[in-house]
């Protein structure tokens, strides 16, 4: 049950900043509320000490998409039908629209926005891969300051990431991704509609005369929190791309994820679908990129 | 009347109630609110087995948010109830038994506030050990659920046919398997919520409730409060969904509602979050089935030997009759001369089991039709060959001994016609030869085990069979009532004693009486249900409500349409063999259809000579009898058959079963609302198949994991193909015009079908269900509580 609590609906990002200046440590931010009004519900101990809900949904500062850079600056409030539905997004960065589109469900979608997604830290966020790939960097504000951190660094351990009271996820930005890369989402879920993702994995991958010249990996759900595998990334440069190759290297990123996760109940059917499936996603990205594999 | 000359029935008619329900505008119980009303917060222990020691409500005896509190020491009558055996505590004072039970039910204006003062009621208690492994619950050392029944045997069915020991020793092959099923929620949309309001001076109860079963409701609760019947009024709120599971779990609330309202003379209102929806409400049961087989090799069936254990969980509820269909129909539709079956229901401290959609036969269905397809594939047979040689035809001969006649016996043309539009045997056939990849699942994967990525979905195709007894059978007693009651204007009100479930009976009802008085079904006005005004007709369960209340309406109808025609004859003068047909909302002469009268005129005649245009219409089903002792009797007056057709993709590097198209062939006879068949149809088989593959509810040490729909997944849209219905007719002597039942046997069949599928597709044999990922690829399920789990 929601207890008896203030909730206010300041008219600018620069309001919303002060409120949460003044409020300190019983403010929290809602957005879409499709995990603060669950979490109410299920007595959830980040809302315990919870006394105002700062709502943030409408600032249009918080809804831009606009080129930076030659990449591209999403504002953090976006909506998961707004990010699935924008060309530049689908065009330059489509893993990220792959994701957005095995959010939840259309009503979902709907209401739940891209930073809301992932500022609880929880290891099936499944926006979270394809940020990872394409090295999305926060930009992270309070009243008095700006900075900016890469999402790899944002993200600390299951629920905890590195903010502070007062500060607020304004904006994402994805670099500018070479034409010649090529890249693949997959989410695993007991279901195909509303499912909690079992695996996420994002694969982007560079591939010249045969050879790879950059790899990303990315997973999610399998690991404590979404992560990139940047010693299985090293292993790959240079290397001739191969069935061989991509086995070993699926049988590699098990290891990686056994060493972070040990073995739990789910390790039995996790680990062995999470390599094959890994396979398969290299196979399919390789022959997205236009040359067969052998 | 042939189908051709129909005016309404077998059309689609748009339910009455469609609009409101899309729209949001039906009101349903949690929507009602009356002067003073309060709410009510339930007292539990986070126990499956345990003694209650004491119960201390000091801290909260004189806190201004409670108005009162009810428990044991509350219940004017019947402390227990129950519907067939009475081992279920309106509020328990002695012991839990499953945690679901309920102690103390805390009232007040605010349920905010009530749910702070529940955390402050102080219970000691004793935990004693708990019984969940149900197929261990008759051995001697058990822990007693109910010591006082002397043992944790519910109930226990035997059938004995012929000689078993002398059938396995003819046969040519023996074949023995264990299969078990999962225990499952109903999930209707619509938790249970009863509002219960004292009358004038508190000799009265008024319950208005999401309730399945108004007169069962009825009885149980004149029971614990040890009125007469006449004293409970129960009206039946829009109902959101039921599903059979809005039986005797809205009976006990109602019991505690009521109760309540006449300690405060305040209305009192219960209603249940999802969460405790699931903690309390009963389950489909969880079953263990071992079936050996014997078979001659050219495919027929000689000897067959079931023995079944059924989890009834902490209370009997509906075990006793759940089971009693099970041991009619385990041996499936078909012909076999040597039958020994057992039948056992157990208590165990696992949540409680009773009556859900299929009510006993999705189990052994599930476990018959994958022994079936498992012969033919011994035989280098095809499942519809094996089915066709050994399927129930006219006169064929039940494993209870009763012959089936007076219906068509539709069995193989529901079985061909569902093969033949789908190819069914040459599909199966090419999936079967079909060299399926292999690997081993394991924490280092070697270069053989990666699948070539074509070869990753594999595709397949299955069939299932059934047949099951219409409505109680010999159960109980089986009729029902329908008022019908024509206004001068020639409009009608119409109500049957049997209440809507949400399957849309009421438009069911309208276009029977529609029918035959040659009027428009809006012309009908279905009235609001109400124990009151209408006579008991049995519960709105085993697929009954179209065959029993729709022969009760039609026969009001009649009776009704012989008054106007005795108007008619008498104003013209005619002898009493000339007829008269209505249609259209004109009444003409067979012989001289220019001869002719309006519907209205002839209502406002009638209605001005004092002719009674008000009717009970009343249908009783045909004996039937049941001889408990060897299970051999005449069990149904008639049966349903039905074939479904799974077409599967199955993902053999992730455990993935995708349900590309479900073909449906059902028998139902007559229909009388086509959209509302399609609809039962569409229904069934996505319970049906979310049984297949997603659903269970594990109760490690007797506690419900899945207490919402985050972890209890159901199927959504995306998750099924195409779903195709398809009628097949044919005569049948009982229920309006032939029409008989269908909301069961949609569900059914369809687990069976999709498990055989999943095995044409993979070659593997799947032996429990659900079909879930982990059961897939690694042929057993994996649980954070098992010990094994890493191994």
């Amino acid at each position: 049950m929601i207890p008896q609590i203030e909730f206010v609906r300041p008219k600018t990002l620069h309001d919303a900043l002060s409120i949460l200046a003044e409020s300190g440590d019983g403010a929290r931010v809602i957005a879409g509320g499709t995990d603060v009004i669950p979490g109410f519900q299920q007595g959830d101990l980040r809302l315990k000490s919870a006394r105002t809900l700062v709502d943030i949904h409408h600032l249009p500062e918080l809804k831009n998409v606009e080129t930076r850079d030659g990449g591209l600056a999403i504002g953090a409030g976006i909506t998961f039908t707004d990010l699935a539905k924008h060309p530049i997004i689908a065009a330059e960065y489509p893993l990220l629209k792959q994701a957005a589109l095995t959010v939840g469900n259309v009503q979902i979608r709907n209401r739940a926005t891209l930073a809301g997604n992932f500022v609880n830290n929880a290891a099936c966020a499944d926006s979270v891969p394809p940020l990872l790939v394409y090295n999305a960097v926060l930009r992270i504000q309070s009243h008095t300051s700006v900075r900016e951190t890469p999402l790899s660094d944002f993200l600390l351990s299951p629920n905890q990431v590195q903010l502070n009271a007062g500060e607020l996820v304004t904006n994402i930005f994805l670099p500018k991704l070479s034409a010649s890369h090529s890249g693949e989402f997959y989410k695993l879920g007991r279901r195909r509609g509303t499912a909690i993702s079992r695996i996420t994995l994002a694969v982007l991958l560079k591939v010249t005369e045969n050879r790879i010249e950059d790899l990303r990996i990315a997973s999610g759900a399998v690991t404590p929190i979404g992560m990139r595998f940047i010693d299985l990334e090293k292993v790959a440069l240079g290397k001739t791309i191969d069935k061989s190759f991509l086995k070993s290297l699926a049988n590699e990123l098990g290891e990686h994820v056994l060493s972070k996760t040990g073995i739990r109940w789910s390790t039995p059917y996790k680990l062995p679908v999470l390599q094959q499936m890994f396979f398969q996603l290299l196979c399919r990205v390789r022959g997205c990129s236009g040359e067969a594999i052998r | 009347m042939s189908a051709d000359s129909f005016t309404v029935v077998g059309k689609p008619v748009v339910r009455q109630d469609g609009r409101e329900k899309v729209t949001g505008a039906a009101r349903f119980a949690d929507d009602l609110r009356f002067p003073g009303m309060l709410s009510a917060v339930m007292v539990r222990i986070p126990a499956a087995h345990a003694l209650i020691r004491s119960v201390d409500y000091s801290a909260i005896n004189n806190d201004p948010a409670l108005a009162a509190i009810c428990d044991a020491s509350d219940v004017p009558a019947a402390k227990t109830v129950g519907i067939v055996r009475k081992d279920q505590p309106v509020f328990c004072d002695k012991k839990v038994v499953t945690p679901g039970d309920v102690i103390a039910m805390l009232l007040g204006e605010s349920e905010e506030e009530l749910l702070r003062l529940r955390d402050q009621v102080r219970i000691e208690y004793e935990l004693l050990p708990v019984l969940t492994d149900y197929c261990n619950a008759l051995a001697p050392n058990e822990p007693l659920i109910h010591p006082e029944f002397g043992s944790n045997l519910i109930v226990h069915y035997p059938l004995r046919k012929g000689n078993v020991e002398q059938g396995f020793a003819e046969s040519d092959h023996l074949l023995e398997q264990t299969y078990t099923t999962q225990r499952v929620e109903h999930a209707y949309i619509e938790p249970e919520c009863v509002i219960a309001i004292p009358r004038e001076g508190r000799k009265e109860i008024q319950i208005i409730g999401s309730i399945q079963n108004p007169f069962t409701a009825r009885r149980i609760v004149a029971d614990v409060l040890g009125w007469p019947l006449t004293h409970v009024r129960i009206q039946q709120a829009e109902l959101g969904g039921s599903f059979g599971g809005k039986d005797d779990i809205m009976c006990l609330l109602s019991a505690r509602a009521s109760i309540a309202a006449l300690k405060t003379g305040r209305p009192v209102k219960i209603r249940y979050r999802r969460e405790e929806s699931i903690l309390e409400s009963y389950k489909r049961h969880p079953y263990t089935m071992h079936y050996k087989a014997g078979f001659m090799q050219t495919g027929k069936l000689k000897a067959m030997k079931i023995d079944i254990i059924a989890d009834g969980g902490a209370y009997a509820s509906m075990s006793p009759f759940t089971t009693w269909r099970t041991v009619v129909q385990a041996t499936g539709p078909y012909e076999i001369e040597h039958v020994w079956t057992d039948v056992r229901a157990v208590y165990s401290n696992n949540p409680y089991t009773g009556a859900m959609r299929g009510f006993g036969s999705p189990q052994p269905i599930f476990a018959q039709e994958s022994l079936m397809d498992e012969i033919a594939v011994q035989l280098g047979m095809t499942p519809d060959e094996i089915r066709r040689i050994n399927g129930f035809r006219a006169g064929s001969i039940t494993a209870s001994g009763q012959e089936l006649a007076q219906h068509d016996v539709n069995l193989v043309t529901v079985l061909d016609t569902a093969v033949g539009q789908t190819a069914f045997a040459e599909r199966w056939q090419e999936n079967e030869q079909h060299i399926k990849p292999t690997w081993t699942p394991s924490c280092s994967l070697d270069n053989k085990d990666f699948i070539e990525p074509d070869q990753l979905l594999q595709k397949g195709i299955g069939l299932a069979t059934s047949f099951r007894g219409c409505s109680l059978g010999a159960e109980g007693t089986d009729a029902a009532a329908a008022y019908l009651s024509l206004r001068p204007d020639g409009s009608a009100s119409l109500l049957c004693g049997l209440a809507e479930n949400g399957q849309g009976l009421r438009t069911t009802y309208c276009i029977i009486a529609a029918e035959i008085l040659g009027i428009p079904v809006d012309s009908i006005e279905y009235l609001d249900f109400d124990t009151a005004y209408i006579a008991d007709s049995g519960p709105t369960v085993a697929s009954r409500s179209t065959l029993m209340g729709g022969g009760a309406v039609k026969n009001a109808a009649e009776i009704v349409r012989t008054q106007l025609e005795g108007t008619l004859r008498k104003r013209w003068n005619l002898a009493t063999d000339r007829s008269f047909v209505f249609s259209s909302g004109l009444v003409a002469l067979v012989d001289d259809p220019a001869k002719y009268i309006s519907f209205l005129d002839l209502c406002a005649l009638a209605h001005s000579t004092g002719v009674n245009l008000s009717a009970i219409g009343w249908y009783r089903g045909p004996r039937v009898h049941w001889d408990e002792s060897v299970g051999q009797g005449p069990a149904y007056f008639t049966y349903v058959y039905g074939c479904q057709v799974a077409e599967v993709t199955v993902n053999i590097g992730t455990g993935e079963v995708h349900l590309d198209h479900i073909t449906a062939v059902h028998d139902p006879g007559t229909i009388i609302n086509l959209l509302g068949a399609q609809g039962q149809v569409y229904g069934g088989v996505t319970q049906g198949a979310g049984y297949a593959l997603w659903e269970e509810i594990t109760a490690p040490n007797g506690k419900i994991k899945e207490l919402n729909f985050d972890e209890y997944l159901i199927p959504t849209s995306l998750d099924l193909g195409t779903i195709t219905p398809l009628f097949v007719s044919g005569k049948e002597t009982y229920g309006p015009w032939g029409a008989k039942s269908l909301g069961e046997p949609t569900l059914e069949l369809t687990a069976a079908a999709i498990a055989n599928a999943v095995r044409n597709a993979v070659g593997k044999r799947f032996f429990n269900l659900p079909l879930n990922l982990e059961e897939i690829l690694l042929q057993r399920k994996l649980r954070p509580e098992d010990p094994n789990a890493n191994q």
